[in-house]
Formats: C-alpha cells, sequence, structure tokens
C-alpha cells in the first residue's frame, strides 16, 4: 500500500504536516474528488464506489491506470490518518454487500447527526439505539420507540412529530424500517460502532466469527452465541451439517445466501428498470 | 464482516506502532500519553476516548494497542513534554495543539455538509475554547489540511465579524452527482415538483404539491403504473437522493409538511432549466413568467459568478504556492 505515482500536481506539505515516524501517501484531486462526493452521500456501496472511483479518474486524469480500490482507499487513509478520519468498509448485516463511508474516529459520532437534527430529535435516536441494541432481534418496533417521547430531552415532541422524525432517520440513512421496525443502518454501524461499544458495553452484541458489532444476526439456541448473517454465510458456505462453531451443536437456523456481486450484474442487465422502483434500503 | 480486511487493518496499526516504538516518539500513542498524564489538558469531547486515539485504522478492541503505547512512551514522556515547550516544527505528534486542529477539522467539515456560514465566535465556543489565543495557528493547520485532504479552502468574507465560507476547489456538476443511481424514470415526476416548487417561491406545501399532481392522475397511496407509489417516492426515494427536502412546517399544528429544492437538484439543474421544463408544459416561453424568469436569470448570475471566483481563487492559490516552493520540503515516498 503507500503512494501511487500520480501523474497530476500534488500540493506541497507543510513540514509541520510531516512526521518521520509515518509513511504518507500522496493526495491529488482524483482523490479529493473522491472524498468529497463519498461525504456527500453518507454511504455508498462497492458497485456506487467503483464507479465513483473511475469518474474521478476520468475528470482529473483521463490517462492514469485506476487504481485498485482497496489500494486507493489505504492510500487516502495514509493521509486522513493524523485526522482521524478514515475511509472504512463495512458489510450490510442483512445480505452481506459491501459499503463504505467517510467515519470521523476521534469524537462521540452522535455528534456527526447534530448538524442535521435538534436536541430533541437526537435523544429520540438514542433512545431508539438502546431499544435497538438491547432488543433480540435487533429490531425495535415503532410504538415501544413511539412511547419513550415523553423522556426527551428538549422540546417537547408528540407521537405524530416523532413517526415524521422516524422517517428522516431512514431518509439520512441512520435507521432502516422493515414492516413497522426499526434497525440500523450500515451507515449508522459503520460511524457508531466505537461509540456504540462505549456506551453500551453490557448490552451490546458481538459476532463469534469477526468480532465486530452485532445488531441483526442469528444465535445459537444451546450456548447463545451470535454470528452476523453474512458470516454464517461465509462460514457454512458448502457445509451439508453446519454446527456451532463454539458448542458444537446443530445450527438450527437457514443458512443464508452470500452476496454475489457477479449475479446481481447478471440479474440487473435483464430487469435494469426493475432496479431503480424497487425499495432499495442501503 | 469479512475477516481479510480487518486483519489487514489490525496489521497495519502493529506495524506503525513498532516503527513508531523503535523511534521512542510515536505519534498517536505519545499524545494518549500526554493526555493521561496532563489531565488539566485533557479535552472534556476527547478526554474519555483518549484511549481511542492510537487505534485510527483498526476496527478491534481499542485496549491492547493502548497498553502497549502505556509501557513504550513511560520513558520517553519527559521528551515529549519538553519539546512542548519549543515550536512543533516536526513533532506535530505530540503537540496538544494537534488534538484541536483535528476536532476543528471535524467541525468544518460538518459546517460544510450542513452548508452553514461560520463564524470565528462559533469555532471558539464549540471547539477551540480555552485556546483562544492559539485560534489562528489552530486554524491555519485546520484549513491546510481541508485544502490537502479534501480540496476545501476556508476563507474570511467578513474580518470585522470574523465570518467565513468555504469555497470548494473542485468544480463540481452534475455528472458527479449521478453515480449511485442509472437512469430513473422518475425525473419527470420530480421536473414537475420541483417546477412547483419554484414557483411558490422555493417552498411549497404539501398539499399544493398534490394539487399539481392530482391533475395529472397522481395520487397519494395510488400506484402508479410508471412512478410506483407517489407519495413513498417524493417523501422518501427522492429525498434520500437528494433531490428533495421535505420537513415539517414550523411550528405547524397538526403538523403539516412542505417540499423544497435538495442539495442534489441544485446541482444537476438550474431554476432556469426548471423554468424552461415548465414553460415547455404550458407551450409556451420561460418569460411568460415574469418573476420566475427574473429570479432565473439571477440565479443563472450567480452561478456564473461563484464558477469565475472559483477559478480565480484557485489559480491566486496555485501560484502562491508556486512562490512558496524553495522553502518547504517534499513528503517522504
Amino acid at each position: 500500500m503507500g503512494a501511487p505515482r500520480s501523474r497530476s500536481p500534488r500540493l506541497e506539505v507543510p513540514s509541520y504536516m510531516q512526521c518521520s515516524t509515518r509513511r504518507m501517501g500522496i493526495m491529488t484531486d482524483v482523490h479529493r474528488r473522491f472524498l468529497q462526493l463519498l461525504m456527500t452521500h453518507g454511504v455508498l456501496e462497492e458497485q456506487a464506489v467503483k464507479r465513483l472511483q473511475k469518474h474521478c479518474y476520468k475528470v482529473h486524469d483521463r490517462n492514469a491506470a485506476v487504481e485498485k480500490l482497496e489500494d486507493f482507499i489505504n492510500n487516502i487513509n495514509s493521509v486522513l490518518e493524523s485526522l482521524y478520519i478514515e475511509v472504512k468498509k463495512g458489510v450490510t448485516e442483512d445480505d452481506g454487500r459491501p459499503v463504505y463511508a467517510l467515519v470521523n474516529l476521534a469524537t462521540t459520532s452522535i455528534s456527526k447527526m447534530a448538524s442535521d437534527f435538534a436536541e430533541n430529535e437526537l435523544d429520540l435516536f438514542r433512545k431508539a439505539l438502546e431499544l435497538i441494541i438491547d432488543s433480540e432481534s435487533g429490531f425495535a418496533s415503532s410504538t415501544n420507540i413511539l412511547n419513550l417521547v415523553d423522556q426527551l430531552k428538549g422540546k417537547k415532541m408528540r407521537k405524530k412529530e416523532a413517526e415524521q422524525v422516524l422517517q428522516k432517520f431512514v431518509q439520512n440513512k441512520w435507521l432502516i424500517e422493515k414492516e413497522g421496525e426499526f434497525t440500523l443502518h450500515s451507515r449508522a454501524i459503520l460511524e457508531m460502532e466505537q461509540y456504540i461499544r462505549e456506551t453500551y458495553p453490557d448490552s451490546v452484541k458481538m459476532c463469534n466469527i469477526c468480532h465486530s458489532l452485532l445488531i441483526q444476526g442469528q444465535s445459537c439456541e444451546t450456548c447463545g452465541i451470535r454470528m452476523h448473517l453474512p458470516c454464517v454465510a461465509k462460514y457454512f458456505q458448502s457445509n451439508s451439517e453446519p454446527r456451532c462453531p463454539h458448542c458444537n451443536d446443530y445450527w438450527p437456523h437457514e443458512i443464508p445466501e452470500i452476496f454475489n456481486p457477479e449475479k446481481e450484474r447478471e440479474a440487473g442487465i435483464s430487469t435494469s428498470n426493475k432496479k431503480s422502483l424497487r425499495s432499495r434500503q442501503h | 464482516m469479512p475477516r481479510g480486511q480487518k486483519s489487514k487493518l489490525r496489521a497495519r496499526a502493529k506495524r506503525r506502532q513498532a516503527r513508531s516504538e523503535t523511534k521512542g516518539l510515536g505519534g498517536a500513542q505519545a499524545t494518549a500519553a500526554e493526555e493521561e498524564n496532563s489531565p488539566s489538558s485533557a479535552s472534556p469531547l476527547l478526554g474519555d476516548r483518549s484511549q481511542n486515539l492510537p487505534t485510527a485504522g483498526t476496527r478491534s478492541t481499542p485496549k491492547s494497542p493502548q497498553r502497549a503505547a502505556g509501557v513504550s512512551c513511560a520513558d520517553s514522556n519527559e521528551g515529549a513534554n519538553s519539546q512542548n515547550e519549543e515550536s512543533s516544527d516536526e513533532s506535530y505528534c505530540e503537540d496538544p495543539l494537534n488534538e484541536k486542529v483535528v476536532l476543528l477539522v471535524e467541525f468544518l467539515l460538518r459546517k460544510y455538509q450542513a452548508k452553514e456560514p461560520i463564524t470565528k465566535a462559533d469555532m471558539l465556543k464549540s471547539v477551540i475554547k480555552n485556546k483562544k489565543y492559539q485560534f489562528p495557528e489552530i486554524l491555519k493547520r485546520a484549513s491546510e489540511h481541508m485544502e490537502l485532504a479534501f480540496g476545501i479552502d476556508l476563507k474570511e468574507v467578513d474580518p470585522i465579524r470574523h465570518c467565513y465560507t468555504f469555497v470548494n476547489k473542485l468544480d463540481l456538476t452534475a455528472d458527479d452527482m449521478v453515480i449511485d443511481e442509472e437512469n430513473t424514470p422518475k425525473t419527470g415526476l420530480l421536473m414537475i415538483v420541483l417546477a412547483v416548487i419554484f414557483k411558490k417561491g422555493n417552498c411549497a406545501t404539501e398539499e399544493e404539491v398534490w394539487k399539481v399532481l392530482n391533475l395529472m392522475g397522481v395520487y397519494a397511496g395510488k400506484k402508479h403504473s410508471i412512478y410506483g407509489e407517489p407519495k413513498k417516492v417524493l417523501t422518501q426515494e427522492l429525498v434520500q437522493m437528494k433531490y428533495l427536502e421535505y420537513r415539517q412546517v414550523p411550528n405547524s399544528d397538526p403538523p403539516r409538511y412542505e417540499f423544497l429544492w435538495g442539495p442534489r437538484a441544485r446541482v444537476e439543474t438550474s431554476k432556469m432549466k426548471v423554468l424552461e421544463f415548465l414553460a415547455k408544459v404550458h407551450d409556451t416561453t420561460p418569460s411568460a413568467f415574469p418573476s420566475c424568469y427574473e429570479e432565473a436569470m439571477k440565479d443563472e448570475e450567480e452561478r456564473a459568478r461563484a464558477r469565475i471566483e472559483a477559478r480565480a481563487h484557485s489559480s491566486a492559490m496555485a501560484s502562491a504556492r508556486a512562490k512558496a516552493k524553495p522553502s518547504s520540503s517534499s513528503c517522504p515516498k
């Protein structure tokens, strides 16, 4: 990983920014445009990120070879490291799609939402977050969230308003709604994992396979360990007799299908119109 | 999350740590060690999060790198503390100002995304706090980070009231925004709604929008053969795609809602283009709507001016940099 030989002009790095103990990558306008646009979208699926990368090359450096995405991002991250900002890769919990977001690592990450929401709205989010984390399924019902409306800090909020605020969270990709229940969007998980693990250390659930935060997943009925759906799919891939990795009991749940970018593309060609009308959560 | 990515991150963090530990003055670790040893300088925001600073770039539990950092920096602490008295030329890593710079960058990015203006007072209150006298230095460094990493310039527009604004050095156009969707058939519906909003003075109530759509046979709750369920399209999908803003009318009881243009609409189209669309629909010309036409013309002028300013600013910056070149050293590869 590290600095690609880019042909576009680069900004000279002031001496105080250089740290002899650290290797810094080189930022060009290709990377800057990429960052600006990623920031605007909040979170993007991998295919969109690749298109974004190609687009940025096209605008600034037509003749350069498009760097492998992983190296491209590692290069950016080495420059952003000193700012405690990172382009972070995650995986959607329900269908295993890779997603990317620009994440701030230094401060309480509810602050990312602070510019878009009022005090009572942020508190509603915190309440919903707590219910989601405490729940068994990773979902909190609309009713249960709305019942907490009286406990909110700041200006008094009515249930009708709270319903709209919840929709605002969905629109801004902080929550996902499914049949009247809410869970965290992959964006929230990427941006707030640290905050969640620190704030709810006792109730937070972790995946036995990848050891990161778990909101939705499957659990072993015998020993209680949990796994993300994509982690289950990968772990039990082509295993006809899936067993719990911890207690070896039969795994009682249906093994989900892994997200396959090739299959998606083939399906996309034949049903390209249907795609835009389908309700896409991510 | 797939293991591969995380192991790589952890390995990278370990490599970084090993490098800094051998030099004795590791970047993030020393900062964290300092935070522990000088509680008075711990920021309320970062205070109890200081142990997370060394783990930038990793998603594993923060505990182990912190412990290692505490051990390795125990001896180098005195060296780090004494260096703070000198100017922070090479060792910004342990400089206590660095924390404020990082927080200010985060603050500025949020303001940039929210398209809010910034004042010095705002920055002092939210970020700088007790380091008021170092504000110019902190601001200078934060601005340079913004420019280097994001291509966003911070410009002082009012030197008396100390108001600042952002100038994007990159010229973002319509092409930039069309990344995550292929062509959607909802453009026609969107153009109509944008036109209604514009005609109603850049903000239209939900009732006003539905009144127009109903005339076209588009009804809330009734699935349309092309658009799908229109209310969902307008209040969720187009909002998520940032073409529209949907918000509650302030102080409305029972709550009523209104639509405005979203940031993406402002980039991808213009008042003039929407007016031309509206004129076509009514089989007339834009000048048939005199007040809208005037507003659209002003908007075109402002856009042209902003483009010229941005270009002038970036070429001025480029020539200033070219002049300053001999004194700065190049970035290590």
